[in-house]
């Protein structure tokens, strides 16, 4: 190695670095070396060389990347660790798992990929592990996987499943309580907010337009200022419910007109979380929340609207929900809704299929009838 | 006609019920064997001639059986027809309907058909004539003896709404004390014939569909001596096959058109209110009963088709008072009642009308703003029931926009289809109904428009503008629901409005098949549900992660649908070993087989109701059968002692309990089955 290598290859390390200040995952292909600057141009021969002295140093780490090869930057206190290694089959662990990054590498992969004996494996591993260079983790995936990853590093959020789990179990208090609180959200702002006070007023003049009576419901300043005057008004109610709530029993939500523009998109119901900190310590993103709503969808609590070329989400059946804002699943929700199965004892019949006249079951002498009808 | 098992229990319960046990032997045998002579039933039901023939000229009475005569060799068939015996069940909410919507007299009128089957009209007056003295002397006599009625009825009809003509009735009679009872009945007459609730027997309605139509088709076969060769002549005979049928079919409506003409021309001349009792003895159809007079051999029978669109119209609207609002269920009401008027039944019937007839199906029925506006009523507080937004959140243009053509949709994936469809339409944008933009200059888009606005515009529309442009904030909510209540299809007269019964009906499916769901398995198996409804076939594994629900969660939950047969199960094994291991579960739901699985479940659930009547019967026989003496009747409480006296109590509440019950199990079939 003369003297001219070794500065070439300590330039072209330099200039990776630099090239992947802002994002240390980036992968380097042959021509990007290239076109790094440092090299003669066309001096392909000097760059297998240098590349070659690079990897032997664990400075540079290959990878396949879409059929071809391509080198990832290693930092030197990284590549430092692998001096520490005494033998190979440890050398080829550690890079195996090295290179999985946050991911972490599956213990049966690692076998499988150096055919190892399982003795020899479990050796260089519990090395790796005193020298903690690596610790052992579980997925939510597959929890009796037994994963490796390296020491320092967070597993990804898909080995941690994002924010819906802790200590790798679903939380689903944590859901609920989100639930709740986007369902309460979107009903704040996607219906309107009626009390007492209305209907009390229409008896006067029953034909002419309330405009008038509403404007005196409302404060100066929510229609000065001509932002959000509902919402406005829906928060200072619901200040005000905190104190004596009998004061708003009365009140109901109804629907806004057609062509209403302000029911909360994704993005302010996941803006309004963040802001309200709700959840504190779970970084929520736009797609989570995404989440959280799909699943109000799917459980027939709100229900998209179109605006435009944005989605925005209200609450069904408003008419029929509880004013007040209670849980997701509490009784009080709203009015549940019933029809001819949900009252007569059939519906939920464990043994319908088997009842039959003359059978071992049947109507005459059904105890759910019985109970149902005493 | 094929039905499940279920359904022909309930069918021969019903008719056991109403009308005794010859009969629905007779039925039962009918359904269970297909169509035969009167000399098979003898031999199958085991009774003697006479009682066969007694029983189905009883049923045919009733209409419901169809009989064909063989012209060479005279022999007689006879066929059940399954759908007016389960049409038996409806008994109750159509007479319930009719005396909401043409008041006691007509109730009675209507009343009377039922129970007779059909009947002549100068059977009827004499009928109603009759019930009218009834009814005053009873009135005239004692108060307190109106409860009669009540009973009376609830013993004898499935009719689940305990029935209350007491008050009501009463009113009426000492008011009309001179009024002409005979012109009265002429006058209910007409009007419900021009409705189309009654409508004029015609020989066709006792031969079944098929056979109207073979021979029909051999009628005309008759002109192709050589059979039919090619596709030319195929679709000629199939033209001429139709425009027979529909003429046979019109024969029956010949009446109520010639009605309706009258109707129309009277009231043109003075403008009709809500069609309540009231409005119509205000109503003087002198021209229409002359039409009647001449028509006083004509025999009538309850038009169920009629019926159904009506019965549809108040399911409608609970469904809009359950998803948006009370004030607005009763806009929609009124709209529903404007626009099927032009709807003579609610499913398009496919043997006579067929593709090219419905190529323009987007012109179908619509009313304007103006004929909804004309026929609300002024008890209706438009103003109230939606939220006050200010003024710069809302969208007119699309809040407005207009509809030409019905979403398209097909299968289980409602949601995309639905969506697709909005994107064809949606591509013309410029295209929004203008009268809303005079609207927003009264301000009733916000509450912006300030009083000098309004003065300035107010120029060229007619008194009660505001009243209406409040209403139609409401058909715009409707429209823009998302189960599509209302189409705004046009912008004639402040907006033309449609509804597309189809699609809104498959939305109405699913509410009615979530609600099951979620009772059953709670919110969490809806989700589950709604999941595979929108995504298709999903595997094991990505189910609990879109679910956000643990894994053993879900599998627990998905085994309890699949057994309760909501949802299937597809396994794909990865290799030939087929080891549980190696194979990827696919779950789905299919919408086909789930709607008719609940719809058998709900018959079945019917029959359970009536048998265990049956049972509740028996079990009091004793108390029944004192209860039943002629004068015992209507005195239960004094004549009954007390122990007996509870139990009848009890029982009248176990009979409620359960015939009301019948009612909201009918309510189901009716949304997934019929209408």
């Amino acid at each position: 190695m003369d003297d001219q290598t070794s500065i070439l290859k300590s330039q072209l390390y330099d200039a990776c670095q630099d090239a992947c200040s802002n994002n240390p995952d980036k992968l380097f292909s042959q021509e990007d070396l290239m076109g790094l600057g440092v090299l003669p141009p066309k001096d392909v021969k000097k760059l297998l060389q240098i590349i070659q002295l690079l990897t032997k140093e664990r400075l540079l780490a290959p990878v396949h990347f879409h059929n071809s090869l391509a080198w990832r930057l290693r930092s030197e206190a990284d590549a430092a660790k692998y001096k520490q290694l005494t033998t190979e089959d440890q050398m080829l662990v550690y890079e195996i798992i090295d290179l999985a990054g946050a991911e972490g590498a599956w213990q049966q992969d690692i076998k499988k990929r150096l055919n190892l004996q399982d003795i020899a494996l479990r050796k260089a591993l519990k090395e790796l592990e005193s020298k903690r260079f690596i610790h052992q983790f579980t997925t939510v995936e597959n929890a009796t996987k037994k994963m490796w990853i390296k020491t320092g590093l967070q597993p990804s959020a898909r080995a941690t499943g994002g924010p819906w789990f802790t200590d790798q179990y679903l939380d689903e208090a944590f859901i609920d309580v989100l639930q709740s609180v986007v369902m309460r959200l979107i009903k704040e702002k996607g219906s309107y907010r009626s009390t007492g006070e209305r209907s009390a007023a229409r008896s006067v003049s029953p034909v002419l337009p309330k405009k008038g009576v509403i404007r005196g419901g409302m404060s100066e300043a929510a229609i000065k200022s001509k932002k959000r005057s509902v919402d406005a008004m829906s928060r200072d109610d619901a200040a005000a419910a905190a104190g004596p709530v009998s004061k708003f029993r009365g009140a109901v939500r109804i629907p806004l007109p057609a062509g209403y523009t302000d029911y909360p998109t994704t993005e302010d119901i996941t803006a309004s979380l963040v802001e309200s900190q709700v959840a504190k310590g779970q970084p929520l993103k736009t797609e989570h929340v995404q989440e959280l709503i799909d699943i109000l969808v799917w459980e027939n609590r709100i229900e998209e609207v179109r605006m435009g070329d944005q989605v925005g989400y209200r609450a069904v059946r408003i008419s029929k929900q509880n004013p007040e804002y209670v849980k997701v699943d509490s009784e009080d929700f709203w009015e549940p809704r019933t029809n001819g199965l949900t009252t007569v004892p059939c519906g939920k019949c464990p043994v319908f299929e088997l009842c039959e006249e003359g059978g071992p079951v049947w109507a005459g002498g059904c105890e759910y009838f019985d109970k149902w009808l005493a | 006609m094929l039905v499940t098992k279920n359904v022909a229990e309930l069918c021969v319960l019903l008719i056991r019920e109403l009308y005794g046990q010859l009969p629905s032997r007779i039925f039962a045998d009918l359904l269970g064997r297909g169509r035969s002579t009167v000399v098979q039933i003898a031999q199958h039901t085991s009774l003697n001639f006479r009682q066969v023939r007694h029983g189905i000229a009883v049923l045919i009475q009733l209409n419901l059986i169809y009989h064909n005569t063989d012209p060479e060799s005279g022999i007689v068939n006879y066929e059940a027809n399954s759908y007016a015996a389960y049409n038996l069940t409806r008994t109750g909410k159509i007479l319930d309907m009719v005396r909401n919507k043409y008041g006691n007299h007509g109730y009675t009128l209507v009343h009377e058909v039922l129970v007779q089957g059909h009947a002549k009209i100068s059977d009827l007056v004499k009928a109603f004539q009759v019930r009218r003295n009834e009814q005053h002397e009873g009135a005239n006599g004692a108060n307190g003896a109106s409860q009669n009625g009540t009973s009376h009825n609830g013993h004898n009809h499935v009719n689940g709404n305990g029935v209350t003509n007491g008050t009501d009735d009463l009113d009426m009679v000492y008011k009309d004390e001179d009024f002409d009872i005979e012109a009265q009945a002429f006058d209910n007459l007409a009007q419900l014939i021009a409705a189309g609730i009654l409508e004029p027997v015609t020989p066709m309605a006792y031969q079944s569909p098929q056979d109207i139509r073979s021979t029909v088709e051999q009628e005309f076969m008759a002109d192709y001596p050589t059979g039919l060769r090619g596709s030319k002549q195929t679709s000629e005979f199939e033209r001429n096959v139709r425009d027979k049928l529909r003429e046979i079919q019109g024969e029956s409506t010949r009446l109520k058109r010639k009605l309706e003409l009258e109707f129309t021309y009277e009231l043109g001349a003075k403008r009709r209110k809500l069609t309540n009792g009231a409005a119509a003895n205000e109503f003087s159809g002198a021209k229409a009963r002359s039409v009647l007079l001449e028509e006083f051999d004509t025999v009538l029978r309850v038009n169920y088709d009629k019926c159904m669109v009506e019965l549809r119209n108040l399911r409608l609207k609970r469904y809009a008072e359950d998803l948006i609002g009370n004030i607005t269920a009763q806009v929609y009401e009124t709209l529903l009642a404007v626009l099927s008027k032009k709807i003579p039944r609610c499913q398009v019937d496919r043997s006579i009308e067929v593709e090219e007839d419905n190529d323009d199906a987007h012109t179908g029925p619509r009313v304007t703003t103006q004929e909804v506006f004309e026929q609300l009523s002024s008890a209706i507080d438009v103003s109230a029931g939606i939220g006050f937004p200010s003024e710069d959140t809302i969208d007119i243009r699309r809040a407005e926009k207009i509809r030409r053509y019905p979403p398209q949709l097909k299968g289980s994936t409602l949601h995309q289809e639905l969506e697709e469809g909005e994107e064809i339409v949606g591509s013309d944008d410029e295209d929004y109904d203008h009268s809303g933009e005079a609207a927003a200059n009264y301000g009733y888009h916000g509450q912006n428009g300030s009083d000098d606005v309004k003065m300035q515009t107010d120029d060229g529309l007619p008194v009660g503008a505001a009243r209406l442009h409040q209403m139609r904030q409401h058909l715009l909510i409707l429209a823009e629901s998302k189960e599509g209540f209302v189409r705004h299809c046009g912008g004639r007269d402040f907006g033309e409005w449609t509804v597309d019964f189809e699609p809104l009906m498959q939305h109405l499916k699913f509410v009615e098949l979530d609600t099951i769901i979620e009772n059953r398995f709670g919110r969490h198996g809806l989700r589950l549900t709604r999941i595979l409804r929108e995504k298709g076939k999903i595997d094991d594994k990505t189910l609990p992660s879109l679910a956000l629900m643990k894994k053993p969660d879900v599998h627990v939950k998905m085994a309890e649908m699949e057994m309760g047969g909501f949802l299937d199960v597809q396994e794909v094994p990865r290799d030939n070993n087929r080891t549980a291991a190696r194979t990827i579960f696919f779950w789905f739901f299919d919408l086909d087989r789930t709607l008719q699985r609940t719809v058998d479940n709900t018959c079945k659930s019917m029959v359970r109701c009536l048998q265990r009547l049956d049972v509740e019967r028996l079990k009091r026989k004793d108390v029944l059968a004192t209860a039943e003496r002629k004068d015992v009747r209507g005195n239960e409480e004094t004549m009954l002692r007390g122990y007996a006296y509870t139990e009848y109590v009890q029982f009248i509440d176990v009979e409620k309990k359960l015939l009301g019950q019948v009612m909201r199990l009918d309510d189901i079939v009716a949304v997934f089955r019929d209408y």
